[in-house]
């Protein structure tokens, strides 16, 4: 399996379950068998109903939750704790309190050890490119929940990881917010040559973005279906009104639906 | 002219209601003349037998008389001595039992219950016992202070290092900060506001600690002066250390309030 053909993928996902024991009340099976792999410099969404563990596959890839059984391989090297070589944005607002913007945007920088000066240059790089120029001293408190979750990205992306791992980052922000966020996470791909794995809920974002779609089944999660997404890049929002992207984002809602329908009906039993 | 003193009134409830220093000293003058006034209409009119109540002119009196005579020197030298030097290691103890107690599960699994336990025995029942041990005076008080102050501080500071919010924590292991990185900026700022205000409860108590202290066995103190003037029927003198002691209750309670806030701005909000 671990032959020269992989060598090109910056990400292997092989054989992932994960189990949630719980003492005292009967466990979780949360992701069953899931194998998937991301060439360098990919872009890749994943879309599925609520619960069916997208966040937790993204954890297990991070390195901050233990996988039941299988491997996830960066650059070819099997994970065991997070690295420099990843960054992840949470699904939940996981700022500093207590630290300014470009001291959040700043800090894997300054965790790493690099020094002050040349972290807050960098973090000011992405606080400008994520449109936040003017509220760099501002406390997380003093923001919008829209603006919270720039700082959150801007902060990931201030590291320069291999692959950026994003879980729902544009859920909180107005359609206007989100689709200029698109636009720049696209250029900011585009330039980077970075790996982008993505979580969303909106079918259209995850088409808008992608090369490829992954669609997970309800609980326990696994890969129901992967959907290469041909369009033509540079990609811009003109690219929502076509025929091609509407027939893309039908196909996938299609899909989910099922899938949706049965969560829920899981969860009423 | 009607419209215009009604628009100089709210001009001073708008300035008495807004943030600025000078509005909040105003407030607390303007309360107490306020207290002062109403307490001077009772003594004069209500309860004219001055061994229940005296107006606050003679406790002026009282306490110029005492200033003058040294003896209020004397006591509050003994007093804030006693305070001054047992409040910091109070802290000091509080703060560190606190973290040990977060940070080592055996600990707080051998220890906890039995501090616990402790702490809901009043423990100013024990003065006597202190007293017989260490004799009347500086060393008495000491003991008597810590032990009764530790709690508060020590409680808050379990509590404020256990509440972390996992997700900042998680995002702080995904920069791959150490054990330690996430103890120094993680645990430790989110716990700060939870010691500052276990702190200001510990201020309050110090305060009957003392004043417990001095009433069971001293030669000098506001507990001594203010059981003294209880047993001479000065009723006058005996409210003068009252207030004495009511000052430095309000000082701590202000400054440790402010130091909250300084520590603490997005909790504001
Ligand atoms: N720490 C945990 N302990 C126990 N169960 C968990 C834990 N974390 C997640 N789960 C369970 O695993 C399942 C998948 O959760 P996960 O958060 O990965 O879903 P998701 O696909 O991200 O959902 P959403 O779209 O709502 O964010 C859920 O049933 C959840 O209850
Ligand atoms: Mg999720």
């Amino acid at each position: 399996m671990a032959g020269d053909a992989k060598m090109a993928d910056a990400l292997t996902i092989e054989g992932i379950n994960k189990v949630f024991e719980r003492t005292g009340k009967p466990s979780v099976e949360a992701l069953r068998d899931i194998n998937l792999s991301i060439r360098e410099g990919e872009f890749v969404s994943i879309v599925g109903a609520s619960g069916s563990g997208k966040s937790t596959l993204l954890r297990i890839i991070d390195g901050l939750l233990p996988a039941s059984s299988g491997v996830v391989r960066v650059s070819g090297h099997a994970v065991t704790q997070p690295g420099a070589d990843r960054a992840m944005v949470f699904q939940q607002d996981a700022l500093l309190p207590w630290k300014t913007v470009i001291d959040n945007v700043a800090y894997g920088l300054l965790i790493a050890g690099t020094p002050r000066r040349d972290a807050h240059a960098t973090a000011q790089r992405f606080i400008d490119m994520a449109g936040l120029k003017g509220f760099e001293q501002h406390y997380p408190h003093q923001l919008s929940g829209g603006m919270r979750q720039r700082v959150n990205v801007a902060r990931a992306l201030a590291v320069n990881p291999k692959i950026l791992l994003l879980d729902e980052p544009f859920a909180a922000l107005d359609a206007q917010t989100r689709e200029i966020m698109q636009t720049e996470l696209l250029n900011i791909w585009q330039k980077s040559g970075t790996t982008v794995l993505l979580i969303t809920h909106q079918i259209d974002e995850a088409v808008f973005l992608s090369d490829r779609v992954i669609v997970f089944s309800a609980r326990p999660g696994s890969v129901r279906e992967e959907i290469p997404i041909p369009l033509p890049r540079p990609r811009d929002l003109e690219l929502k009104r076509h025929e091609a992207f509407g027939a893309l984002v039908d196909r996938i809602w299609h899909l989910i639906e099922h899938e949706v329908r049965s969560a829920v009906a899981n969860n009423r039993a | 002219m009607s419209t215009a003193g009604s628009l100089t009134w709210r001009g001073v409830y708008d300035f008495l209601e807004g943030r600025s220093r000078a509005a909040a000293l105003l407030r607390m003058l303007i309360s107490v003349a306020f207290v002062l006034a109403v307490w001077q209409l009772i003594a004069t009119y209500l309860v004219t037998n001055k061994l229940l109540l005296v107006p606050p002119a003679d406790v002026f009196e009282a306490l110029g008389k005492e200033g003058a005579s040294g003896a209020l020197w004397t006591n509050a030298l003994a007093t804030v001595s006693a305070v001054g030097a047992a409040f910091p290691v109070a802290v000091l103890l509080g703060v560190g039992i606190g973290l040990a107690l977060a940070s080592s599960r055996l600990l707080a699994l051998t220890a906890g219950p039995m501090l616990t336990a402790l702490n809901s025995v009043p423990l100013v029942a024990l003065a006597p016992l202190f007293i017989a041990w260490l004799g009347l005076g500086f060393a008495s008080k000491f003991v008597l202070v810590t032990i009764f102050t530790i709690f508060p501080v020590l409680v808050t500071t379990e509590t404020g290092l256990k509440a972390t919010d996992k997700i900042l924590i998680e995002a702080a292991r995904s920069f791959n900060a150490s054990r330690w990185q996430i103890f120094t900026t993680v645990t430790l700022p989110f716990a700060v506001p939870f010691i500052v205000s276990g702190i200001r409860v510990a201020w309050a108590r110090a305060l009957v600690a003392i004043i417990i202290a001095e009433f069971f066995g001293s030669f000098a103190g506001f507990g001594y002066a203010i059981l003294a003037a209880g047993q001479s029927f000065d009723t006058a003198t005996l409210l003068a250390y009252v207030i004495m002691l009511g000052m430095l209750g309000l000082m701590g309670s202000v400054f440790f309030e402010w130091l909250e806030r300084r520590l603490a701005p997005w909790r504001q909000e």
